[in-house]
């Protein structure tokens, strides 16, 4: 990059209380500022476009102190001594997705997640939209991905006995004097891009398709392939069938520091004990920089942008059946189209996200002003939209790069080393497809040293949990008599039988968590919110597990529910 | 002369009862029916309470069951039968009515099982 | 497949009182209940003032249930447990009834029905409340649960939000168990609770209670450890610079019932938006014939005893229906205005225009010396006085229609007027 422009742009703006300079392998941006907005601001300032070189973050945010990382309590030699050929810091989509693929060689693989559960952060807390990839740059390594991990859903979903629905994405336009330039860049995205179920739609068929979307819609950008999957129903899905072909996955396990010699990670310490693994992949989200930064190996920089989505009841499904929003032909400020409203696959609309940044990585506190941002856009998209209908929201953090895109290489003075970071939307969509590069790069590294041999006994097909309530009949009832706990109804919103519920515990990535529970089966999901089941479940979880009732957790250590015995 | 402002708990209406008192002799305002009157006097002099809450048992099909006391205590003694109720531990299947401590505290006052949870576990041989 | 006359879906206390009712109006009766016991909510409602106007006994809830399960047992009225209807359909005859349980999938006839499947309670959510989502958020049923039916203490110290009347009497049972409740938030500038309640679970145990005020956000990362509550404006706004964080390991929610109407969506069961349950005529049939509702599934009542009541009716009705199953069809709905929250039912059979009628009400507004008015064709027929009406307190009144020469086509509008003086 031009330093000296930069250095000349950033003292027009800030004055001398920051500067860019160029090493061998990063762009770094030092001083001090008082604002996280102007640090963003500041760093994305300095992006180029033009190398491989990203932007890091070394500016000192004044009178704030973001919060450290949060740990998990546990404290133990689980894993002391361990020496597996690969470890996978992270446990969402991708390190999910990437231990998965590695089971298909002879290799011993260690998943570390610090949360008491697989897709806890971000692959725990997005809408679960499977994007076509019409929105992206050629040339990214996101439009790359997208398009090959969209193509890749109806496989893997089959494989690993998840739901997935392709229901189509429509963009609404107004002004049939737009109509033109959006023609001309559908067509640019199918011919040039290849996204080649790139369409243009009229009104017509929009109101056939989509009949509660804004009549004022004169035509819309469709795409068939856009799909919608739950995000972490997939990544639990990922983690079993890694589990089923050896993989180990340790929850509440997080990284603490690494031993770096001569360019090389020798030993990583975790609160479970010291593990030595021969090459590491970081797939560490939001933390992908500060394990980079352990690893000795910090070339690019995170900044979390937070995102809030609602949740539906089933009574308003019926406003889309797809992915719906609309665009204004302006250009539109900040990182996200402003967010759409989501037909699920468990049929409850999702409305949003918005886009905040926030030096907060854990910060997953909602507010109202996000709520009331989204809907007073998504209003626009579908007029029936109601807060009224919202059972709950969530918050997610995203791990932007400055660049905006994805980092998936080697490490660039640390060896052994695989990043993949910077996973933001669309990193649902692409970890298929960048779980098998990923792949790639291990298998060929790890080859250097000896000869990676194929898993003769690699099974991709996972079974899910059986799912009493989509069965017909005479299955549902052969099911129930086989094991009666699956007639059983716990959640009378979801319809979860007790059996189902067992089998979760007795999973292969069991957790024995009220919210474990949620996350695999949806009891508590529903209308009442867990008000009538959650005691149940808590009952249940007690007496399979041996433990009393006030051991019961929501989630992590501490989050107990009662605190034992009233007498 | 006092005071005192209540409100009548004898029937939904919740009167807004006036209490003056002036030595024995008591005015009542506000009541709708006389026995606001008599709820505004025993309620000022000796107010009477029910308890209702639970007692131990032995069974983890039903690790509590429901009590009650059978008719009003002093308002001031709720703590103490509370903590009378806290130790006992029921070990037979006790129903609906039964005895769970005779005459509790000399209050001349039992405390009753108020269902026969036990016993229809017991029926059903889940305890 | 087996058949009975009249299925009654919920065994709570509209489900065994219409049960009862239509057993012995001489049909052939099946109870299924979601639940592994009988008794619905009354189960974990172990205090007393059930039944006063039934029995005139100050009963608590497992009393009053178990003298309808035990007639139900005598009677031998058929009950399944632990059952869930995961579908109804309408037949030719009737309807059909499948049901889930340990024994598997199973199919019923019924020739009418009766839904008596309860309310459910508002969540944080749906009061949108913000912060992190930490263990230690209950609606105030699931705190009755865990304390009173699986003897567990929920919380050593708690806030409660919303002073609707299982709040308020969790906040007594709590207490009484130990725990303290440092207070009861309560958005509205009047208590949703009864009077008795106020009195005798807050007043008695020192609880203070704050109208217009609310909690805006929760705090904590495990378990709760401090809520934020803030004064409300008139339009229920929070009014900033009042917020104040208290800390606590609980925060329980009392916010409100809705009627859980979930089965009778599939029938097309049209709901009245205001009593959020099924839209019903005096006899308690919904707008589908052969369906009833009663209990808290038609609308959410404060007494258990008007609960029974309506069952009964609903039981009873349905029981006649089955044996005949004709139905004439002719309505006349009744006209209200703003003046109500809510009035069921909603429609007076013509063929009934000769019968008495029990109707169930709320004021929108609190109100002192108010004139409960029907009027036919714009002419004042019938007058009932009140001293004082509440929104939180419903009201129960019954009407001999007969007295009225009620024809076919006439307007019947029911107000709520202020007297003077």
């Amino acid at each position: 990059m031009n330093v000296k422009k930069g250095n000349q742009r950033l003292r027009k703006r800030f004055g001398d209380r920051v500067r860019v300079r160029e090493e061998e392998d990063r762009i770094v941006v030092s001083g001090r500022l008082d604002s996280w907005e102007d640090i963003v601001e500041a760093c994305s300032m300095c992006v180029c476009k033009k190398g491989n070189k990203h932007v890091v973050n070394d500016i000192v945010l004044e009178g704030r102190d973001p919060k450290p990382m949060r740990l998990p309590a546990e404290r133990d030699s689980a894993l002391e001594g361990e020496r597996p050929d690969v470890l996978i810091i992270g446990g969402g989509i991708s390190g999910a997705s990437i231990a998965r693929e590695l089971t298909k060689w002879k290799l011993s693989v260690l998943l570390v997640e610090k949360e008491a559960d697989l897709a806890v952060q971000a692959s725990g807390r997005n809408d679960g939209e499977v994007h076509p990839g019409v929105d992206l740059k050629k040339g990214s390594l996101k439009q790359h991905y997208v398009l090959l991990g969209n193509r890749m859903y109806d496989r893997v979903c089959r494989e690993l006995d998840v739901p997935f629905k392709r229901c189509g994405q429509y963009v609404g336009f107004r002004g049939w004097w737009n109509y033109p330039l959006v023609r001309l860049y559908a067509w640019n995205k199918k011919y040039v891009c290849g996204v080649k179920d790139t369409q243009v739609i009229g009104r017509k068929r929009l109101r056939e398709k989509e009949p509660q979307m804004n009549p004022d819609f004169q035509f819309a950008l469709y795409n068939e392939s856009a799909g919608c999957v739950c995000p972490y129903g997939l990544t639990i899905a990922y983690g079993e069938n890694a589990a089923a072909n050896g993989a180990k996955i340790s929850l509440n396990t997080a990284v603490l520091s690494m031993e770096v010699q001569d360019g090389r990670i020798r030993s990583v310490l975790t609160n479970r004990g010291r593990v030595w693994p021969r090459i590491v992949v970081n797939a560490a989200g939001t933390f992908a920089e500060d394990i980079a930064a352990m690893a000795q190996d910090r070339f690019y920089s995170i900044h979390p942008r937070r995102g809030t989505n609602s949740i539906l009841d089933k009574q308003a499904a019926y406003l889309t059946g797809a992915i719906v929003s609309f665009k204004t032909v302006k250009k539109e400020q900040g990182h996200t189209k402003g967010g759409g409203i989501l037909h699920t696959v468990d049929d409850n609309l999702l409305v949003g996200p918005n886009a905040v940044e926030t030096y907060e990585k854990e910060d997953f506190s909602t507010e109202q002003a996000s709520i009331d941002a989204v809907f007073q856009k998504q209003i626009q998209t579908v007029g029936k939209l109601s807060q009224r209908d919202i059972i709950t929201y969530f918050t997610g953090v995203r791990a932007a790069t400055f660049e905006e895109d994805f980092i998936i290489e080697k490490g660039r003075r640390t060896k052994n080393l695989i990043h993949c970071a910077g996973i933001q939307s669309p990193g649902l969509t692409t970890a298929p497809a960048v779980a098998l590069y990923v792949e790639q790069l291990v298998v060929e590294e790890l080859g250097q040293e000896r000869e990676v041999e194929k898993n003769p006994r690699f099974n991709p097909i996972r079974k899910g949990i059986p799912r009493l309530r989509e069965l017909p009949k005479e299955v549902r009832d052969r099911l129930i008599r086989e094991n009666p706990d699956y007639g059983v109804i716990v959640c009378r919103c979801e319809e979860i039988s007790k059996g189902e519920i067992l089998d979760a515990l007795h999973s292969l990535v069991p957790v024995a968590t009220v919210d474990g529970i949620k996350k695999r089966l949806r009891p508590g999901m529903g209308r009442c919110q867990g008000g009538f089941c959650m005691p149940l479940v808590a009952k249940i979880i007690s007496e399979e597990e041996h433990i009393s009732l006030s051991e019961v957790r929501k989630a992590q250590k501490g989050s107990v529910i009662t605190y034992g015995r009233t007498k | 002369m006092s005071m005192k402002k209540l409100t009548c708990i004898v029937c939904p209406n919740g009167c807004s009862l006036t209490v003056l008192a002036d030595g024995d002799s008591v005015r009542v305002t506000g009541n709708q029916c006389k026995r606001g009157e008599q709820f505004a006097k025993e309620e000022l002099f000796h107010p009477m309470r029910t308890i209702c809450t639970t007692v131990r048992t032995e069974f983890a099909a039903a690790p509590v069951l429901p009590v009650r006391v059978s008719a009003e205590i002093p308002k001031d003694r709720i703590k103490d039968v509370m903590e009378e109720i806290n130790r006992v531990v029921i070990k037979e299947p006790v129903g609906r009515g039964d005895v769970v401590i005779a005459d509790v505290l000399g209050l001349g006052v039992d405390v009753i099982a108020t269902s026969s949870l036990l016993r229809y576990l017991k029926e059903e041989e889940k305890i | 497949m087996e058949a009975y006359e009249v299925i009654v879906i919920g065994g709570g206390p509209a489900g065994l009182a219409a049960a009862l009712a239509a057993h012995k109006a001489g049909s052939r009766v099946l109870v299924i209940e979601r639940e592994e016991r009988l008794g619905g909510i009354l189960k974990q409602c172990i205090h007393d003032g059930f039944g006063l106007v039934r029995f005139g006994e100050k009963l608590s809830g497992p009393e009053y249930a178990e003298r309808f399960i035990d007639e139900v047992l005598e009677l031998g009225i058929d009950v399944l447990t632990s059952s869930f209807v995961t579908e109804l359909k309408k037949t030719g005859a009737g309807f059909l009834v499948s049901v889930v349980n340990r024994h598997g999938v199973t199919d019923y006839q019924a020739g009418a029905l009766v839904l008596a499947t309860g309310c459910r309670e508002r969540t944080a959510r749906q009061v949108l409340i913000h912060g992190t989502r930490p263990a230690g958020i209950f609606t105030a049923g699931t705190a009755q649960h865990f304390t009173n039916l699986l003897g567990q203490l929920p919380t050593r110290r708690c806030v409660i939000l919303g002073s609707g009347d299982i709040g308020l009497i969790m906040a007594r049972r709590l207490t009484l168990e130990g725990a303290s409740v440092l207070g009861v938030y309560e958005a509205k500038p009047e208590p949703s609770g009864l009077t008795r309640n106020l009195v005798q679970c807050l007043e008695d145990f020192d609880i203070p209670l704050y109208l217009s005020h609310t909690v805006t956000r929760v705090f904590g990362e495990e378990r709760l450890t401090a809520v934020e509550v803030a004064q409300v404006d008139e339009r229920i706004k929070p009014v900033p610079g009042t917020e104040h964080i208290i800390e606590c390991d609980g925060l329980i929610l009392s916010v409100g019932l809705i009627p859980e109407n979930e089965v009778a969506g599939q029938l097309g069961v049209p709901m009245d938006a205001a009593a959020k349950g099924p839209v019903c005529d005096n006899r308690f049939m919904t707008q589908v014939p052969g369906v009833f509702s009663c209990g808290n599934a038609l609308h959410v009542n404060d007494l258990v005893d008007y609960v029974s009541e309506s069952g009964e009716m609903a039981g009873r009705y349905a029981a006649a229906y089955a044996a005949d199953g004709t139905d004439s069809g002719e309505h006349i709905a009744f006209k209200t205005d703003d003046s109500f929250l809510y009035l069921v039912p909603q429609q007076l059979r013509l063929e009934d225009r000769d019968k008495k009628g029990v109707l169930y009400f709320r004021s929108r507004n609190a109100r002192r010396n108010a004139v409960f008015t029907m009027s036919i064709n714009g002419k004042t027929a019938y007058t009932r006085k009140y001293g004082q009406l509440k929104p939180p307190e419903m009201e129960r009144l019954e009407i001999d229609f007969g007295k009225y020469p009620i024809q076919k086509g006439d307007e019947l509008r029911f107000e709520i007027k202020e007297v003077m003086g």
